[in-house]
């Protein structure tokens, strides 16, 4: 595989110049993503040297710079310094605790298909489970990040969401174990109590959190779209779908979902992301609208024609205390979900034109 | 696939011209039997068969059944969730909250077609995801195809937020209670731990004790005892008065508080439930009526078959055909 070489040159490159070779940083672990399946190709090699030229700080930041893949000329020269001393994909235990970067990845999933999507019911907080459907999109979505480290994972209190993380950490090839946390009594408190250190080492927290839930959509939790269409009018059904602060009947709008959202975001993840732990968060679609309204600063008016696909994750960087975006929300194809940038995004489309062939 | 389901209309014909809805006619339809070799009973459906008209009930309007039930017959599944990230690591889950592996959901999902045409109008699973997740995973493949909706009742907003103003929807919604009574026996400790490092520490016997006596706990644990005390109490005051409404319930959750409901179920000596290993993915059935609990599929089944064993010929029969389509 092309790329998995490609990979391992860049880790070996970044080994050779970076003064502490043992740490692993978000940078070394998200280059050795094969998200984008890119071939190789000089342009990347121009963008890279570009970005290169931008850092005066810590070299291992430099590195998250290098998105593109080297040449294939670089490929074949580097690779001779890839050797067994360096992480190899099968050695995937990186030591976060000395991790010295500010870095941190932030992956945001959607849930699927829920069993009332296909019913077309409104759902909101009713806690419905996923469709077949929606299973499988959990799991196609834990491949995408298969290779993204996770420290922590915080869900919503859903099960469609939690079966949503669950489901794709399968797929993570660090193969650490996510532990749901229990304190909603003393009792589950200490029953859930782990009694080794090595194991604790060896687990990723699960935190469920109600304020990370649909918005809670009141009086239309659980009728039919179109009968409330019927009761309500057209009108007065979009208007509380669409609008920002205009809630339904004993229910939420959507900037009273993105209050307690943002607010449990800066408070309890946002820290995390400080530290430098590695985040992900399985929710819903408003409460991740509400959050990418903070991470990019959109308008009321932006967030409100947001579209989040569902199965197809969403990375940030937190560094420096600001968020960048590395894949965009809508994607018309796959390609533009993880547009690091627009030419990537468009060279890949490209290829995938020429080819025909699906990129698993 | 087809047979089944012309079974499935006979008996609602049966049921809608004679007598009320009975689960056990529910149940006696054939898994894969061919009509016409099945036994006497099921000639009965053969000929109904014929007389199916509209309004006798299909598949996909499964309504009345529920209504019109005066039986004190109920089907009673349970179903022990299978790998756990802990179990591929070897290590002591006890209540840790510990997921599904690839391999524990695909059981699960083999599970749900094993039962996919019990009727099920009530799952109580325990607090820990790997039972939810079985369960939510198994009704996937319900044919029934009613919406398993989980209750929370941790505070007011959460029973608020969660409240479905649809009398519609909520009929064709199966409750899903989760309960910390049915959750894995505590193991203190233990839990956490190596299997072969904690043999090492504390002793291959005093693990073993620990493990398969009936009333001795691990350090800071529970024993087999303390744990069939709080899942039997909890099945007798919350299940039990549901099957005995004629509501069919489904328990999605794990070895030692199974065990210990089937030690109450099967009225087993405490030496015999520590004995007792259940199968993952292949889910038990009983049927409680008059007040009484009758097993209708074996804990442990050496083949399939035996599973479902409803009456010794028919287990005799169906392997049988599974003999002779490999051949």
């Amino acid at each position: 595989m092309a790329t998995a070489t490609s990979h391992q040159s860049i880790v070996s490159f970044a080994s050779h110049r970076s003064s502490s070779s043992s740490s692993s940083t978000i940078s070394q672990c998200l280059l050795r993503e094969p998200l984008l399946n890119l071939p190789i190709s000089k342009g990347f090699k121009i963008h890279s040297s570009l970005s290169c030229n931008n850092h005066t700080t810590s070299k291992k930041r430099n590195l998250c710079k290098i998105k593109a893949v080297a040449s294939s000329q670089t490929e074949t020269s580097v690779s001779s310094y890839n050797n067994n001393t360096f992480l190899s994909p099968s050695k995937n235990i990186p030591d976060l605790s000395k991790k010295k970067s500010n870095e941190a990845a932030l992956i945001l999933i959607r849930h699927g298909e829920s069993l009332w999507n296909e019913k077309n019911l409104f759902t909101g907080c009713v806690d419905v489970p996923l469709t077949e459907k929606g299973v499988e999109e959990a799991i196609e979505a834990g491949k995408r990040i298969s290779n993204i480290p996770v420290d922590v994972i915080f869900t919503s209190s859903l099960i469609r969401a939690q079966m949503t993380a669950m489901l794709a950490m399968i797929q993570h090839r660090r193969k650490k174990v996510p532990i749901i946390l229990h304190d909603e009594s003393e009792q589950a408190k200490t029953w859930s109590q782990v009694f080794s250190d090595e194991t604790k080492n060896q687990s990723i927290p699960v935190i469920p959190a109600w304020q990370l839930n649909e918005r809670m959509y009141g009086e239309l939790q659980g009728l039919n779209k179109q009968e409330t269409a019927e009761r309500y009018g057209k009108e007065q059904v979009h208007e509380w779908r669409r609008s920002y602060d205009i809630p339904p009947p004993k229910g939420e709008s959507l900037e009273m979902c993105a209050e307690r959202a943002v607010a449990y975001f800066q408070d309890n993840i946002e820290p995390k992301l400080a530290a430098g732990k590695n985040v992900m968060i399985a929710a819903h679609g408003n409460s991740l609208r509400s959050i990418i309204m903070y991470l990019d600063k959109l308008t009321c008016q932006e967030v409100i024609s947001l579209e989040l696909s569902t199965g197809i994750p969403l990375l940030y960087i937190f560094k420096e205390g600001k968020f960048m975006k590395r894949g965009s929300p809508v994607g018309p194809t796959e390609a533009g979900v993880y547009a690091y940038t627009k030419s990537l995004a468009q060279y890949r489309q490209k290829l995938e034109e020429d080819s025909e062939v699906i990129c698993s | 696939m087809a047979t089944t389901t012309i079974s499935h209309q006979a008996i609602g014909s049966i049921v809608s011209h004679n007598r009320p809805f009975k689960a056990s006619l529910f149940l006696k339809e054939p898994l894969n039997v061919p009509m016409k070799l099945s036994p006497k009973r099921f000639k009965i459906e053969a000929t109904a068969s014929q007389v199916i008209d509209n309004t006798v009930l299909s598949p996909s309007k499964n309504k009345p059944f529920e209504s019109k039930k005066r039986s004190n017959e109920a089907a009673l599944i349970l179903i022990r969730h299978g790998e756990s990230l802990w179990n591929e690591k070897n290590l002591f889950t006890g209540c840790v909250d510990v997921p599904l592996t690839q391999k524990g959901v695909g059981e699960a999902i083999e599970a749900g077609k094993k039962i996919s045409n019990i009727p099920v109008d009530l799952i109580f699973t325990s607090s820990l995801i790997r039972a939810q997740m079985t369960a939510m995973l198994a009704m996937t493949q319900h044919r029934r195809k009613k919406v398993p909706i989980i209750l929370h009742n941790e505070s007011v907003k959460a029973k608020t937020w969660s409240h479905v103003f649809s009398e519609e929807t909520r009929k064709q919604s199966i409750p899903v209670i989760a309960a910390w009574q049915l959750n894995e026996r505590m193991y203190g400790e233990l839990q956490g731990l190596n299997k072969k490092e904690t043999a090492e520490r504390y002793g291959t016997e005093q693990v073993h004790e620990w493990r398969r006596s009936y009333e001795i706990p691990p350090p800071k644990g529970e024993s087999l005892e303390m744990c069939a005390e709080r899942a039997v109490a909890y099945f007798e005051d919350n299940i039990k008065p549901e099957l005995a409404s004629g509501n069919n319930v489904m328990i999605a959750a794990h070895g030692n508080s199974l065990r210990s409901i089937i030690m109450y179920l099967d009225d087993l000596t405490s030496q015999e439930v520590t004995s007792l290993d259940l199968s993952t993915g292949i889910p038990l059935l009983y049927i409680f009526r008059d007040g009484k609990f009758m097993k209708r599929g074996s804990p442990v089944g050496p083949t399939e078959a035996g599973v479902y064993a409803y009456t010794k010929r028919l287990a005799q029969y169906r392997e049988k055909l599974d003999e002779a389509s490999l051949n």
